[in-house]
């Protein structure tokens, strides 16, 4: 036919699809405004989709290494905390000791100082097994057992391991768990290795069981109290400087957390304020193409001619 | 002579209200997508007669013709055409979405994640026996994940397949009533009403083959319609009278074969053709998620295999199975992880072979990259697929409406042509009234 024909199914189809597709678009932008999220399922935006996921992922590891930091602090704070009383207490013991070289105290002090510093060699045992917050030993290494024994004869040795393992605090990042008992407890005497209970135990053995010149025996356990008030010492800066590591990886981990949380919001999160625009817009052209429908469907002859 | 134009006032008034009626049939029809729109055709009747060499011509009014029938061959054909190719990128895409929804919410990267963020806490401290037991459950949740992939993504493919058999059964039905349409029309007269109704519904069929399968059709001049299917190798679906019958098989791996009356044959267009694309790609899903199964159990095992567990004995295995439909848990207590090295004593809090474990989870050959590759390419093409039905989307609908424009019915049209034809009637009464009353005056002469 040579005029323009236009089919009334034509109109209706058209004025429905458009319908539909504005109807599609609001659903889309209610359902963006009421979950939050712009990403309803992957294929909605593939790349974005695929950096959520890493996000994820780094969000669910941070937070585990976070706990790990903070269990790690925990357990460092008890070794340096132990630290610093074996510190007081080998303080105590080189006091004792001067005191016992000193001529003037007689046998009896000199017994009296044997039996504090037995007792303080105890301390210093009972101290070195400690264990964290966990319930773990902290000066074992990697053992989970007892970090020294005491044998029949009263001679103290190191069980644990020469190594105590790292633990993963932040991506890329492993901090040593704490110190093994030999490295803060054992120490070369004048190239003998000794001990802080071997200086202890030997000292109060002499001025407790009466030798024969315990003044010169105590002056030379001095030396011994001071190589062991160095090791701790040492070990007690190490421990200290760990901490600080753990505490300025956890505010780097603060930091990380709010960058990775920013990015998951820059990323997957529904812009409202341009969603609801978005809504509105397509809301006003749904209602004005409903009207213009009804206008326009009602524009036909047979209207016009009844 | 009053009497030819009584005759021809009758033969307009034959002609107006046959068209009237016609008229009457568009505007009923006007709502039917299958219907197109008829016109009548009138043509002049003149009585010629001769005798001797006294020529006389003698009018006899308006003859109805035939019952035209608005035909676009072209038109119909690119209609079909982008409906088929409308129909294969819509189904590709809507399978594909399904097979998205079940790998992305089946939880399969999250358990990952979950299994991997459950052994970092255990290196924090490797022996409580809380986390321990936490990382065997989280291994337990991701065969569960596994398994709910493996299970989804089969409901997925059975899904097609149903669907794919359903279709095939009104593909065979089409071929017949097609082939039943072509026997009638063979025997229908030229212009009738019912002849126009057998191509109404031999454009029906021809549409509604090409949703499910890409169409070579040939229209013969006695308008029959001879199809045969698009694809490698083309072959005859309808011929004549004579409709082959479609058949489908399911190979093992769920993906699609077509044998057209016994002859096998691939379809390149239409749902079948989405349907068999769909189909060999969840097959391939298939494979990349067992294959991600298998990378995680062997990874578990292997670390497992070169460790000890808080006991010190030999590390067994944490998974059983080989594929994503198989994978469970077979560790028997939680004490049994090998986070320790080999060689380590009883109670080591050695976490040198979780560590290990760890770094092939998480590496870019782990089984994390691996679902997450998965997904991205999976979301990149229901994406694309998403992107091509909108656009074919548009040349279809497009296309269907050039096709209601040269076949359809125009209501305003329709009421001008009621207005014209009423007044045709009027004026054809008004000439029969006229022939009286010139008779009456010829009777009253006398």
């Amino acid at each position: 036919m040579p005029f323009v024909n236009s089919s009334a199914g034509t109109f209706f189809d058209r004025s429905l699809a458009q319908m539909a597709n504005l109807r599609e678009g609001i659903e889309r932008a209610r359902t963006q405004i009421a979950t939050g999220n712009r990403i309803e399922r992957g294929s909605d935006d593939p790349a974005a989709a695929a950096q959520l996921r890493a996000v994820t992922r780094r969000e669910a590891l941070s937070s585990v290494e976070g706990d790990n930091a903070a269990r790690l602090g925990q357990d460092l704070l008890s070794a340096t905390d132990e630290l610093e009383a074996v510190g007081t207490l080998l303080q105590r013991a080189r006091e004792l000791a001067v005191q016992a070289a000193n001529t003037p105290t007689g046998p009896q002090g000199r017994e009296a100082i044997g039996f504090e510093l037995r007792q303080l060699a105890e301390e210093l045992f009972s101290r070195s097994n400690a264990s964290g917050l966990t319930g773990e030993p902290l000066f074992a290494g990697l053992s989970s057992g007892t970090a020294f024994t005491r044998d029949a004869a009263g001679n103290v040795t190191y069980t644990g391991t020469a190594a105590s393992g790292a633990v993963p605090v932040a991506p890329g990042t492993a901090i040593e768990r704490g110190l093994p008992g030999n490295e803060v407890f054992q120490f070369d005497l004048n190239g003998t290795p000794s001990s802080g209970f071997a200086v202890l135990d030997t000292l109060a053995a002499i001025l407790t069981g009466g030798g024969p010149n315990p003044e010169a025996a105590a002056l030379a356990a001095i030396a011994g109290i001071d190589a062991a008030l160095d090791t701790a010492n040492r070990s007690q800066t190490i421990l200290g400087t760990r901490l600080a590591w753990v505490e300025q990886v956890q505010s780097q981990q603060a930091d990380r957390d709010i960058a990775l949380a920013e990015r998951r919001s820059r990323v997957g999160d529904t812009d409202i304020a341009e969603a609801i625009a978005r809504l509105q817009q397509s809301l006003t052209a749904l209602e004005a193409s409903q009207a213009a429908f009804a206008r326009v469907s009602e524009l036909n002859l047979f209207r016009a001619l009844g | 002579m009053p009497t030819a134009i009584f005759s021809i006032g009758r033969s307009g008034l034959t002609a107006s209200r046959a068209s009237l009626e016609l008229t009457a049939q568009n505007i009923a029809n006007a709502g039917n997508a299958n219907y197109s729109r008829r016109t009548l055709t009138q043509g002049e009747l003149v009585l010629t007669g001769s005798i001797g060499i006294n020529a006389a011509d003698s009018l006899g009014g308006v003859r109805p013709g035939i019952i035209e029938r608005s035909e676009s061959s072209l038109v119909q054909r690119q209609a079909r055409d982008a409906s088929s190719a409308l129909a294969a990128a819509e189904t590709e895409f809507f399978a594909l979405r399904e097979a998205e929804s079940a790998i992305e919410t089946s939880g399969v990267f999250t358990g990952l994640v979950d299994f991997e963020a459950a052994l970092t806490r255990l290196e924090g401290n490797p022996l409580e026996p809380a986390l321990r037991l936490s990382a065997v459950e989280s291994a337990r949740t991701l065969a569960g994940n596994f398994g709910i992939a493996n299970g989804a993504l089969a409901n997925t493919r059975s899904l097609v397949q149903g669907e794919a058999s359903a279709d095939v059964l009104s593909v065979n039905e089409l071929a017949a009533e097609l082939a039943a349409v072509n026997r009638d029309l063979v025997g229908a007269r030229e212009g009738t009403a019912g002849r126009a109704a057998l191509l109404d519904s031999r454009d029906r069929a021809l549409r509604d083959l090409a949703q499910q399968f890409g169409i070579l059709p040939t229209i013969n001049a006695n308008g029959t319609a001879d199809v045969a299917l698009a694809g490698s190798p083309p072959t005859a679906l309808v011929t004549g009278g004579v409709a082959q019958s479609v058949s489908l098989s399911f190979a093992a791996d769920g993906t699609l074969s077509f044998a057209v009356g016994g002859a096998s044959f691939a379809p390149s267009g239409g749902a079948f053709a989405g349907r068999a694309a769909a189909l060999e790609q969840l097959a391939d899903l298939q494979t990349e998620l067992d294959g991600l199964a298998a990378t995680t159990i062997s990874l578990a095992n292997g670390a497992q295999a070169s460790g000890v567990g808080s006991d010190g004995t030999p590390g067994q295995p944490l998974f059983g199975g080989s594929s994503a439909g198989d994978i469970a848990v077979v560790l028997a207590s939680a004490n049994g992880l090998a986070t320790a090295p080999a060689g380590s004593p009883a109670g080591s809090r050695d976490t040198g072979n979780l560590a290990s474990l760890l770094a092939a989870l998480g590496g870019p050959t782990g089984p994390s990259a691996g679902v997450d590759a998965l997904l991205l390419g999976l979301s990149s093409r229901v994406s694309a697929l998403d992107t091509r039905r909108d656009g074919l989307g548009v040349v279809a609908s497009s296309a269907e409406s050039e096709l209601l424009r040269q076949t359809g019915v125009d209501l305003d049209t329709e009421a001008a042509n009621l207005v014209r034809l009423q007044q045709a009637f009027e004026a054809n009464g008004r000439v029969i009234q006229v022939a009286v009353e010139l008779f009456d005056t010829i009777l009253g002469l006398g």
